[in-house]
């Protein structure tokens, strides 16, 4: 059964655990930072930032809000960098969780492109061309433990499971949420594996909180094309 | 350790021994193999509580078992019925509290007017300051105040901290600096 | 916390004033939320808005120093609507008593005020007792010198529209917080307050805490799950620290510190039991001598005896009306009659009021001794912005301490939980716990005094001997804490073997059969074991969350305390589905015959005062044990600011007159008087109102905390957060360097250009604030630049407790 995050910003309280507990479990380094007038740090997820709380003011019928978003990979279901790359050995989709793996062969691949490819903006290249987001914390998930995020997470805005699960909890939570905010909606809840749940608008949130349709399409066309190429030509791409 | 709880080690399917996790994703050979080891699996596993704020938040310390015995892994402990695994921005930072490169290994003194500090062994600090405890304690102890009455003390040592320590720290801290005749013993709480 | 973390699950409204509990307590919103998913509704009132506020059902700001108005226009509003609590008010809190004619209250101050010496002389405000010495009480509430009635005049003047004008709040919102949390007053509701250092840090901040309290007893919220009043504290530790009283007021377990008065053990005894005439008050400090005496076998083990008063006179004893507190203490360091100064675990050039006269005091010692983790801004003060290292004699050692994962021992939550932590890694490089440091000086010390010396005796005589293999040893402390038999003895009909651990208080003795270095510990190390690692997750049969058998807590392992003030007279639970107690005995003819309480351990165990037929019994006692009479204590006759809170205006504030009264401030606050000790009231160079406050991702003073990459990465900078109305009059751009500077110091900020800031007017003014966090220092981040906010606050604070006024001061900001 592959694996869906949940996750519920109604409930974040941006204490951001989440975004430590990631660096800490993947030994991910620190960036150099500094205050640009507002407390969301670093400014970008990065290739040493897989995980990052983006915190918005917005004034929403006359009432100031703090809209806090933890943004990540979505694993999408039908993954545009993974369509693009047309090379399993760089990144490929494990078959059993449905997570995106980004592998240390990203280098050989067109960076550019593959982060052009991505409805959500979310990979970024190092140092040396290397690809670098979320992996579902796998060797986790493979172990029978969730990922780091969704482990330190106190209010229950992180939540990992199987997809018919989630997609349950997504359906209930809605419901709940719709009673303090008519607007809230799930994004993108059948093309992505991390489904968010916002009270608002999406684009307050985060600039690509929401892929536009056209993405997918785009994608799903891509994915089309890639079968009718040779087996061939992708077994000697492996390694 | 008495601990009653869960299968946090007890992983299934892990496999593939040799495959190492970086920051990189996964360095996959061969690439079918998705089972990866977790960083954890030989470690020691010890409770704490996370060492911030006063809610009390549960935490596993993952410590290895080999080479320098250091730790690897600090996440909230699933089984604490507070915190229930979880922990905030401090407390999922506590392995780099411990494993930190900032930290003060050694005993260091700094003479008077001089502009650095010098590296001391522990004994020579401790019997140093055992006697500039005494020199300025004899030399400033009060057995009686201005009307008189009987008071035993020294207001010329003063002491705060430390909501820092273990309560058995904290007692027997304050044992020893009520015995030297200390009156000004502050700490955190009352700031 | 009367009441512990999981419990605010239970709560039906809960206000958080006085503390960001999401930010400074994150994990603690796990049970605002789990209560907000039940219905409950979450209030924030913050002169700024916050992560806290960002998840309220309602938030409103007010203007910093003006809880008291605040809340006191809820009292006045709970009685003029009569939504109290009447059978509890009446039955459990002193609102019957009748109060003496002396005690007044006139142009802004009590009766009893000596303005020469700027301070009270209590006996104004007693209470008017009947012939045996009982306080007289009027339970119908009607007598006009009974509390409640002395209560309704003295709030009267809290109108909402004035409170308005203070605080800066609008009406409306006044009325939506008011009527919300007064809904809790209904039987069967509970609401709780989450409150912090927003609440101590005041000039009135005692005042602050009582206003509320007052507020839960009127609601009958003291006692009931979902209820309580919850001190958020803030360190690790700092709850079990303050119950070893590393404070200079009070000994391990409450115990008073003695006052020079007290010249011998029998007159300490006598001077701090309290005596209550009447039989239905437990009177529980009653029982101090068996705690007095049990703590002085600890420090002095076989060597105090009762031949020698346990020990007694080898303890230093303090000046009768002489206050020792920090910022006395840095007072006296600053005037350089201090030589030697021990900062264990704490940073005070980075967390102390005004600490530029904290960092000048600390040239005028002769040597100091700085314990910690990382080198921080107080052991390297000598070379800290503005030092002349060349010319400082001041000798320091600083010694390495390990950090908490690599020791054992235990720590006490903010619930009262005492929870046992267990070594993982080793201490690193030549670190080492603060239980070896302490006892390895603890040898030298004595090893320096067998040689003679002033009165060696107390040094020597010392019990120290909590090692084992020449280290030192945690179970040891925690068992000597709980207590030990020192002889073989008779307690209950029971034979108690010498050497054998207490079971719990309600066995110590005054006679030096038994020891315990602090009597609230005392049942968390018995023979069945070490009561703090215990690990079960199995509820408690009323289900609200009690874990009994997960950790311990005090008293004797009370989950919420005051909990018999959660059933009605008869015993029965106000509320019947969260239910904390009920009393269970078996029933004959309407009365009870057998003594039983069910669910978390009963505030003593006796019958209830009411049989089930409504009769009277004689063998019953008052719910509030700890206080005297019996009852809560509305009206507080033993605080140095009054028995009432009223509103004063914080020492420095933005306002010339106190809106509600001719005293502008507190006619007790203390002051300092040297030349470090500026403040500016009305003073046109520091117009703004400023707060200083914690992020989420950085802690107290900073020093654990900005050596870390991670949170650094996060929280990089300090700033100052400041409303767009601000910013615009000032020519300041968001993210811009500039200088924020008061009274008494100034630092650089990068400025935070909010929405979450907004101008209050206050009397038809137009008031700003900012607020700084005081996390920074300039030893980390390396870069130097970043300083601490207690550059600007005051040495000034609250009369009762000198916690210094750190909230509510004021500031001006300019461009760099």
């Amino acid at each position: 059964m592959s694996k869906s995050f949940l996750i519920d910003t109604t409930l974040c309280t941006a204490c951001r655990g989440c975004q430590v507990a990631c660096k800490q479990w993947h030994d991910l380094p620190a960036e150099k930072t500094i205050n640009r007038g507002t407390y969301e740090n670093p400014a970008d997820l990065s290739f040493d930032t897989y995980k990052l709380v983006r915190m918005r003011e917005e004034v929403i019928n006359r009432k100031l809000n703090w809209l806090f978003f933890p943004e990540q990979c979505r694993h999408c279901i039908e993954a545009p960098c993974l369509e693009t790359a047309g090379d399993p050995g760089a990144i490929y989709k494990d078959p059993k969780t449905g997570a995106i793996i980004f592998t240390a062969n990203t280098k050989r691949l067109n960076a550019a492109e593959i982060i052009e490819s991505c409805p959500y903006n979310i990979p970024r290249k190092g140092p040396d061309g290397t690809l670098a987001k979320c992996d579902m914390c796998i060797d986790r998930v493979e172990n029978g433990l969730v990922p780091a995020c969704v482990a330190t997470c106190p209010t229950g805005a992180m939540n990992f499971g199987n997809r018919d699960e989630m997609l349950a909890l997504a359906r209930k939570q809605l419901a709940v949420a719709k009673k303090k905010y008519p607007k809230a909606m799930l994004i993108d809840a059948d093309d992505v594996s991390v489904i968010y749940l916002v009270g608002y608008e999406p684009k307050l949130y985060c600039k690509n909180a929401m892929a536009s349709n056209a993405v997918f399409d785009i994608t799903r066309q891509m994915a089309l094309k890639r079968m009718i190429r040779p087996l061939t030509n992708i077994t000697s791409r492996l390694l | 350790m008495n601990v009653t709880r869960r299968k946090f080690i007890q992983i299934t399917g892990a496999s593939a021994a040799g495959l190492a996790v970086s920051s990189l994703g996964f360095d996959l050979t061969p690439i079918k193999s998705h089972a990866q080891m977790l960083k954890t699996k030989y470690a020691k596993e010890t409770t704490t509580i996370c060492c911030y704020c006063a809610v009390g938040c549960g935490a596993i310390v993952h410590t290895s078992k080999k080479g320098d015995g250091r730790v690897i892994n600090i996440e909230g402990d699933p089984d604490h019925v507070i915190s229930r695994g979880s922990l905030c921005s401090k407390g999922a930072s506590l392995s780099q509290l411990t494993e930190n490169d900032n930290r003060l290994l050694e005993p260091m003194h700094r003479a008077p007017y001089s502009k650095k500090w010098e590296k001391v062994s522990w004994d020579w600090a401790l019997t140093e300051i055992a006697k500039r405890v005494k020199k300025t304690r004899d030399a400033s102890f009060e057995h009686k105040n201005a009307k008189g009455q009987v008071v035993n003390r020294t207001t010329a040592i003063v002491s705060v901290g430390s909501a820092a320590m273990d309560n058995e720290e904290c007692w027997i801290y304050q044992a020893m600096v009520r015995a030297l005749g200390l009156v000004y013993v502050e700490h955190q709480a009352r700031i | 916390m009367t009441n512990h973390w999981i419990d605010i699950g239970n709560s039906d409204c809960i206000l958080i004033m006085g503390s960001n509990a999401a930010e400074n307590h994150p994990i603690s919103f796990k049970y605002v939320q789990i209560a907000q998913a039940k219905g409950a509704k979450l209030i924030s009132v913050d002169p700024r808005f916050t992560r806290t506020s960002s998840k309220a059902d309602f938030y409103t700001a007010l203007r910093s120093g003006t809880d008291i108005a605040f809340l006191g226009g809820m009292i006045k509003y709970i009685l003029d609507k009569k939504l109290y609590n009447k059978e509890y008010v009446a039955n459990y809190t002193n609102a019957p008593f009748v109060v003496e004619k002396a005690f007044k209250f006139s142009n802004g101050v009590f009766s009893g005020y000596d303005a020469k010496n700027r301070k009270y002389n209590k006996s104004k405000w007693a209470f008017n007792m009947d012939s045996k010495g009982i306080p007289k009480m009027d339970r119908s509430l009607k007598n006009s010198r009974c509390v409640l009635q002395l209560l309704k005049k003295h709030f009267s003047r809290y109108n909402t529209k004035l409170v308005s004008k203070i605080t800066g709040t609008p009406e409306a919102d006044l009325v939506e917080v008011y009527k919300t949390y007064a809904a809790t007053g209904a039987r069967g509701k509970a609401g709780t307050i989450m409150y912090a250092m927003g609440w101590t840090q005041h000039t009135v901040g005692v005042q602050n805490i009582r206003t509320m309290a007052m507020i839960q007893l009127l609601l009958g919220n003291m006692g009931v799950a979902g209820g309580g009043v919850n001190a958020l504290r803030g360190e690790s530790n700092v709850q079990g620290s303050t119950d070893h009283c590393l404070l200079w007021h009070i000994w391990p377990g409450y115990l008073k510190t003695p006052r020079a008065s007290n010249v011998s053990l029998a007159a300490y005894n006598k001077k701090w039991t309290p005596k209550s005439n009447d039989p239905l008050s437990a009177n529980w400090w009653q029982n101090y001598p068996k705690y007095s005496v049990s703590l002085l076998k600890s420090f002095f083990g076989e060597k105090a005896t009762k031949a020698n008063g346990f020990g007694y006179d080898w303890l230093p004893k303090v000046d009768d009306g002489t206050d020792y507190s920090w910022l006395t203490l840095f007072d006296e360091v600053y005037k350089g009659t201090v030589k030697g100064l021990f900062a264990w675990g704490m940073n005070p050039a980075c967390s102390g009021a005004n600490s530029n006269k904290v960092r000048k005091g600390m040239e005028n010692l002769d040597w100091m001794v700085n314990v910690n983790i990382f080198d921080n801004e107080t052991g390297s003060f000598w070379k800290g912005p503005g030092m002349n290292a060349s010319t400082i004699k001041t000798e320091v050692f600083m010694l390495p301490a390990c950090v908490s994962v690599e020791k054992e021992g235990s720590i006490t939550n903010s619930g009262r939980w005492m929870q046992w932590r267990y070594q993982g890694p080793k201490p690193l490089g030549n670190s080492l716990s603060d239980g070896d440091i302490i006892m390895e000086l603890g040898l030298k010390l004595k090893e320096v005094y067998k040689e003679g010396g002033a009165f060696p005796e107390p040094i020597l005589n010392l019990k120290w001997d909590y090692m084992t293999d020449g280290l030192y040893d945690p179970h040891k402390v925690a068992k000597e804490i709980n207590g030990y038999f020192t002889r073989d003895v008779k307690v209950k009909g029971k034979l108690c073997k010498k050497g054998t651990l207490v079971p719990s208080f309600g066995w110590l003795q005054a006679d030096g059969s038994t020891s315990s270095a602090n009597w609230l510990y005392c049942h968390s190390y018995t023979e069945k074991g070490n009561m703090s690692a215990r690990r079960s997750k199995v509820d408690a049969p009323n289900n609200i969350g009690l874990y009994p058998n997960f950790a311990w807590c005090w008293p004797v392992n009370r989950r919420i305390i005051y909990n018999r003030a959660s059933v009605d007279l008869k015993g029965q639970p106000w509320d019947k589905k969260d239910w904390v107690v009920r009393f269970a005995g078996k029933v004959k003819n309407g009365k009870y015959v057998s003594k039983k309480w069910i669910g978390d351990v009963p505030d003593g165990g006796w019958y209830p005062q009411e049989n089930p037929d409504g009769t009277k019994r004689k063998d019953a006692k008052y719910a509030f044990i700890m206080r005297k009479h019996g009852h809560a204590q509305i009206f507080g006759p033993g605080r140095a600011d009054g028995p009432f809170p009223e509103h004063y205006e914080p020492l420095e504030c933005p306002i010339e007159k106190n809106l509600m009264g001719k005293q502008r401030m507190s006619p007790v606050a203390p002051v300092y008087g040297t030349d470090a000790d500026a403040y500016a009231t009305c003073d046109p160079r520091f117009p703004f109102v400023c707060s200083t406050y914690r992020v989420s991702e950085h802690w107290q003073s900073g020093l654990m905390t900005r050596p870390q990459p991670w949170l650094l990465e996060l929280q990089p900078q300090v700033f100052v957060e400041m409303s767009k109305e601000l910013a615009k009059l000032k020519g300041i751009k968001n993210a811009e360097r500039v200088m924020v500077s008061s009274a008494r110091g100034s630092l650089e900020c990068t400025a935070i250009v909010t929405k979450r800031f907004k101008p209050f007017k206050i009397a038809g003014k137009t008031v700003h604030q900012v607020g700084v966090p005081w996390n920074f220092g300039w030893r980390w981040p390396e870069t130097g630049t970043e300083e601490s906010a207690n550059l600007l606050t005051p040495s000034t604070g609250d009369p009762n407790t000198r916690i210094p006024e750190s909230k509510a001061f004021m500031v001006n900001v300019t461009k760099k």
